[in-house]
């Protein structure tokens, strides 16, 4: 199999589904021959031309809101935020037009939204969110945040099958930096299934998108804990029995994520564990998220806000001696 | 960066624009537009009885744009359409039943007691449902388009909104892509004169319509109470946009004759103003020109009112949803799409005479 | 090793005392006359003692060490760190709770090897796996052959609350003197006065009524001491599905309506249920009425909650034909809904005319009642 970036993984993805379905289109701004801003679509615009990958004028309501009658009319958008913090442009769409479309009037909205999210390169307030929380009040839209090639590739064809909007979190610290096999050909990772990325059984670290990384990192070595990490990979549907089932076998749980903190996945996974496995719970649920405050710009600020892998390792080193 | 995306797409050759209407048509528009009345009237007594949940809102006045609009429109057209312009829905193939089972929330309705009022669109005849915001649908509606164009089919999306909605940045989103990429699609604007209380003057300096040359297509400003001249209007913007000749918006001047909603007395209407409106209304205009031809329009009124009679009855005889569904049907499982709507105009027969209940 | 194995020698002790061990870690190596073997160990903790120096040789069943499994890694050596009592940390996780009341496990005796003494998801499941909770402390024995006298799979233990159940009725059964007396009731009067009131509030207040006229069976005994008590402190068991029952007690029944009763049976069942009695209110009773009538059964044969000397069962009140005599002498039949009272009585207290003629005063309570 060949090894590929996680961009390059997701280039490959829509590639493919670009060649398998001839109704699947992009949509966004600079996505044409100039490539897009972190040229994800680079090539795409020679190899499917400039009417399939459309390059927008600045307007994400537009965007959101053509991808929506596009969809509905049979066709297969992916649209593209330039950054995941600008969905907040083509909000109203998508949480009021495309989430509940179908409940309303029986539409399916096969529309994939591409949100290249998170922090740690200085990008800022408006250029570094991790905005998942915001979709998951609105009933209707699924959400997924791969954290390898081979997910990013499987899940983006599960996006683009899918009837209703879902929203792809890519996460911009992977692009170039995590590499890994991808599998030629088009295949799909099914949405609501969580991965074990480690398997073990002293303790549950839940974490999705970069942070699966993150939470490796620090449990690496953890005085020989056996600490199970698990990669939620969509947001929405949850894979409840999933999470469950880990937090049956260790009774204990950290949850790690780099949106801010209140309301966040995070509260909703400890919610779940609280109500449906709460006699299984050997200590206190433990989140280990980024505070509810902006992401700031200068390096120190932003390392002080975003979760290190030192605070994750002290998490779990407290909890398993708990 | 220029890119060929900023043209448009080539399209096969159009045949000829035939906008003429036989005697048959014009009976059918002052049908529908008597049915819209006859069946917001009776909307509005059912709220009153407190059959009607909620809020009430209705287009009375509007009928001529609404009716006017979508008789233009053939089968495989689509339609997202205004709260004001119950009309189109008709002419598109909803039953007065479906839309009074709509407005008290039961079964059978349009939605089936999932969304309220005029908050609907049949997708099983090739209606987009509106949202509250009524912008929203400008954009949904050029993606219609943008479809139809990728796959160079000559149909056409046509949409509607008010005069509020102009001033809304989702608005011009939509034009300016519908320009840019030339797409078919008819943006019909009813100027009613007000949004909810506020007056044009507060929502824009100069007439909507000619923003559409900086958009870069056509804008025509008609008399909304004229159904004829809409229909006019919206035949030949259908058929540039089938064309290949790009968008049209069309600002139908009309007023809006009932409250916003049943709740709004309209103390901020001149009452002047009313007065000039009420002497222009839309029917007894269009009655008025038929009447003078000689076109006998009686038992088009004997046949509405009974019509409305049997469908009354019918939605009256519906159930109320079963609570335990409320949480069913949110995400989809399947791809539904959208279906053709009906099209009386005799252009499209012998479809025309098919509705969804014959 | 096998059946055929009778001893073994120690050949080297892998660990010391004071080491920790983790489970399945190996302590010991053993030598018999058939092989050579490593012995893991049963649980994780600490080596306390090592009662067998190598180069021994003894029999299979000895015991050869013992493991401290309330000790924590990392931690001082056992015999160097006695915790203070207040050290212990009071806090008992879920999943441990749990744990704990499914296998009879006191945790407030217990110091386990989490932060402050608390008794972690391990250390109680170490106690479960080892001696089904009876304490602390573990011991590894001396391997026996494990071809010939390998354990059955060993069934679920019984809950906290059954084994309880178990105990109180093996020791009613082997205590009193049981014998059962069944009078049939007509229960039309009743029918026609109760709506949407149970049948158990009326015969509850009927039963009562005829304790105060039958005291006797308003009783205690306890070995050679029999107790008649004025008031009646009524027990009413109360069904908690497939966990068991409780009986809680409703005190002085005697000064309550039927009404009265109704209330209090609901609330207290509905308490009992949520698990919200307090601890004297399952104390003190003095009679008991049972009532699994609902369910269907036409007759039982309760056995007496001690010490008390009698408990009245209510069955399912069905419809049956019946010979009516009416007021000319007259018999016809006749659809009646009725019901059997069956009375468990202990024959140390009392002889069967009375528990009859009690049986019949409740029974003239009910087929006469007018509210």
């Amino acid at each position: 199999m060949p090894e590929l970036t996680y961009l390059e993984a997701i280039s490959d993805g829509l590639r493919e589904e670009m060649r398998h379905d001839e109704s699947v289109f992009c949509l966004g701004q600079d996505i044409g021959s100039f490539g897009g801003a972190f040229k994800v679509t680079e090539g795409l615009a020679d190899e499917f031309g400039a009417d399939r990958m459309w390059d927008t004028p600045l307007a994400e309501s537009a965007i959101v809101g053509a991808a929506v009658g596009a969809a509905v009319e049979g066709m297969r958008p992916i649209a593209e935020m330039q950054f995941a913090d600008f969905i907040a442009c083509g909000f109203d769409q998508l949480v009021n037009v495309a989430a509940k479309m179908h409940y309303r009037q029986g539409l399916a909205v096969p529309l994939v939204v591409r949100l290249p999210s998170g922090g740690g390169f200085s990008g800022g307030p408006f250029h570094s969110q991790n905005p998942e929380a915001w979709f998951l009040q609105a009933p209707g839209l699924k959400v997924v945040a791969p954290s390898t090639p081979e997910d990013a590739k499987g899940l983006l064809a599960s996006a683009v099958r899918d009837p209703n909007p879902v929203l792809y979190l890519e996460h911009k610290h992977l692009y170039r930096r995590l590499r890994g096999e991808v599998a030629k050909g088009r295949y799909e990772t099914p949405l609501g299934e969580v991965r074990v990325a480690r398997p073990g059984s002293d303790l549950t670290l839940v974490a999705y998108g970069a942070m699966v990384h993150t939470a490796l990192e620090a449990v690496e070595d953890l005085d020989g804990a056996r600490v199970e990490v698990l990669d939620l990979r969509t947001l929405c549907p949850l894979d409840r029995e999933g999470i469950l089932g880990s937090v049956r076998k260790t009774g204990k749980v950290v949850v790690l994520h780099e949106a801010t903190r209140s309301c966040g996945v995070g509260a909703e996974v400890c919610a779940l564990i609280a109500e449906e496995a709460f006699e299984d719970l050997d200590g206190p649920v433990v989140r280990v998220t980024a505070p509810d405050v902006p992401i700031p710009f200068s390096p120190p600020l932003e390392s002080a806000v975003l979760p290190q892998v030192d605070q994750v390792r002290e998490a779990c080193r407290e909890l398993l001696e708990y | 960066m220029a890119t060929p995306t900023t043209r448009p797409a080539q399209l096969e050759p159009q045949e000829a624009a035939t906008a003429e209407l036989t005697v048959d048509d014009r009976g059918e528009l002052l049908r529908y537009m008597l049915l819209m009345r006859a069946t917001e009237e009776r909307a509005l007594n059912l709220y009153r009885q407190g059959q009607v949940p909620g809020s009430y809102y209705d287009g009375r006045g509007q009928e001529a744009v609404s009716v006017g609009s979508a008789f233009a429109l053939g089968p495989r057209d689509r339609a997202c359409i205004l709260h004001r312009d119950l009309g189109a829905h008709l002419i598109r193939g909803v039953t007065p039943g479906r839309v009074l089972a709509q407005m008290m929330g039961r079964l059978g309705g349009v939605t089936d007691g999932r969304d309220g009022n005029m908050h609907f669109g049949d997708r099983h005849l090739g209606c987009v449902g509106m949202v509250s915001m009524l912008p929203d649908m400008a954009p949904v509606a050029c993606g219609l388009a943008l479809a139809f164009q990728m796959r160079r089919e000559q149909r056409v999306a046509m949409t509607w909104f008010g005069d509020g909605s102009t001033a809304n940045g989702q608005w011009h989103e939509a034009m300016n892509v519908a320009g840019i990429r030339q797409l078919p699609v008819v943006f019909v604007l009813e100027n009613n004169q007000f949004a909810y209380s506020t007056p044009n003057e507060l929502e824009f300096v100069r007439d909507p319509v000619e923003r559409a040359a900086a958009y870069g297509f056509e804008g025509v400003k008609v008399d909304g109470n004229d159904v004829e001249a809409v229909f006019a209007a919206a035949a030949a913007a259908c058929d540039r946009a089938r064309a290949g000749g790009g968008p049209t918006l069309i600002q139908a001047e009309t007023m809006r004759m009932h409250g916003h909603g049943a709740h709004d007395d309209m103390s901020y209407v001149p009452p002047e103003l009313f007065e000039r409106w009420a002497n222009r209304d839309p029917i007894e205009l269009f009655e008025r020109r038929l009447g003078a031809e000689g076109i006998e329009t009686k038992s088009i009124h004997i046949a509405v009112e009974d019509e409305l009679e049997r469908e009354t009855a019918w939605a009256l005889a519906q159930p109320m949803p079963d609570p335990a569904t409320a949480t069913e049907g949110v995400f989809a499982t399947e791809d539904p799409v959208l279906g053709d709507g009906h099209a009386p105009w005799s252009r499209w027969a012998p479809r025309a005479k098919e509705g969804p209940h014959a | 090793m096998g059946v055929s194995v009778a001893e073994g020698t120690i050949t080297a002790w892998r660990k010391r005392p004071g080491d920790w061990i983790e489970r399945d870690e190996t302590v010991v190596e053993i030598s018999t006359d058939k092989v050579e073997t490593e012995v893991p160990s049963p649980a994780a903790g600490r080596l306390r003692e090592v009662l067998v120096e190598e180069g021994a040789t003894v029999d299979v069943g000895t015991l050869l060490a013992t493991l401290d499994t309330a000790a924590r890694p990392g931690e001082a050596h056992a015999d160097e760190h006695e915790a203070e009592p207040g050290e212990r940390s009071g806090v008992v996780s879920p999943v441990v709770r749990r744990i704990a009341a499914e296998h009879g496990i006191d945790v407030a005796r217990l110091r386990g090897s989490g932060r402050r003494g608390r008794v972690t998801k391990k250390d109680v499941l170490a106690l479960v796996n080892e001696q089904g909770g009876a304490g602390p402390e573990s011991a590894i024995p001396a391997q026996e052959g494990d071809g010939g006298r390998q354990r059955a799979p060993a069934g679920e233990r019984l809950s906290l609350m059954r084994r309880q159940i178990g105990e109180h009725m093996v020791r009613s059964l082997k205590t009193a003197a049981h014998c059962t007396t069944v009078v049939e009731a007509d229960m039309s009067a009743v029918e026609a006065a109760r709506g949407r009131l149970s049948y158990l509030a009326f015969v509850a207040r009927a039963a009562v009524a005829s304790l105060r006229e039958h005291p006797s069976l308003n009783a205690t005994i306890e070995g050679e001491h029999l107790t008649v008590h004025s008031e009646v402190h009524l027990g009413v068991a109360v069904s908690l599905g497939e966990e068991g029952l409780i009986v809680p007690v409703i005190r002085n029944a005697h000064d309550l309506s039927h009404e009265g009763l109704a209330t209090r049976i609901a609330d207290v069942a509905e308490r009992a249920r949520s698990k919200r009695l307090l601890p004297e209110e399952v104390e003190g009773g003095t009679f008991t009425i049972t009532n699994p009538g609902r369910f269907g059964a036409l007759l039982a044969t309760p056995i007496i909650n001690q010490p008390q000397v009698a408990i009245l069962d209510l069955e399912a009140v069905t419809k049956r034909p019946v010979v009516v005599t009416d007021e000319q002498g007259r018999d016809s039949i006749a659809v009646r809904p009725m019901t059997y009272l069956c009375m468990s009585w202990d024959h140390r207290a009392l002889d069967g005319v009375l528990a009859a003629r009690f049986l019949s005063s409740v029974r003239r309570n009910l087929e006469s009642w007018s509210g």
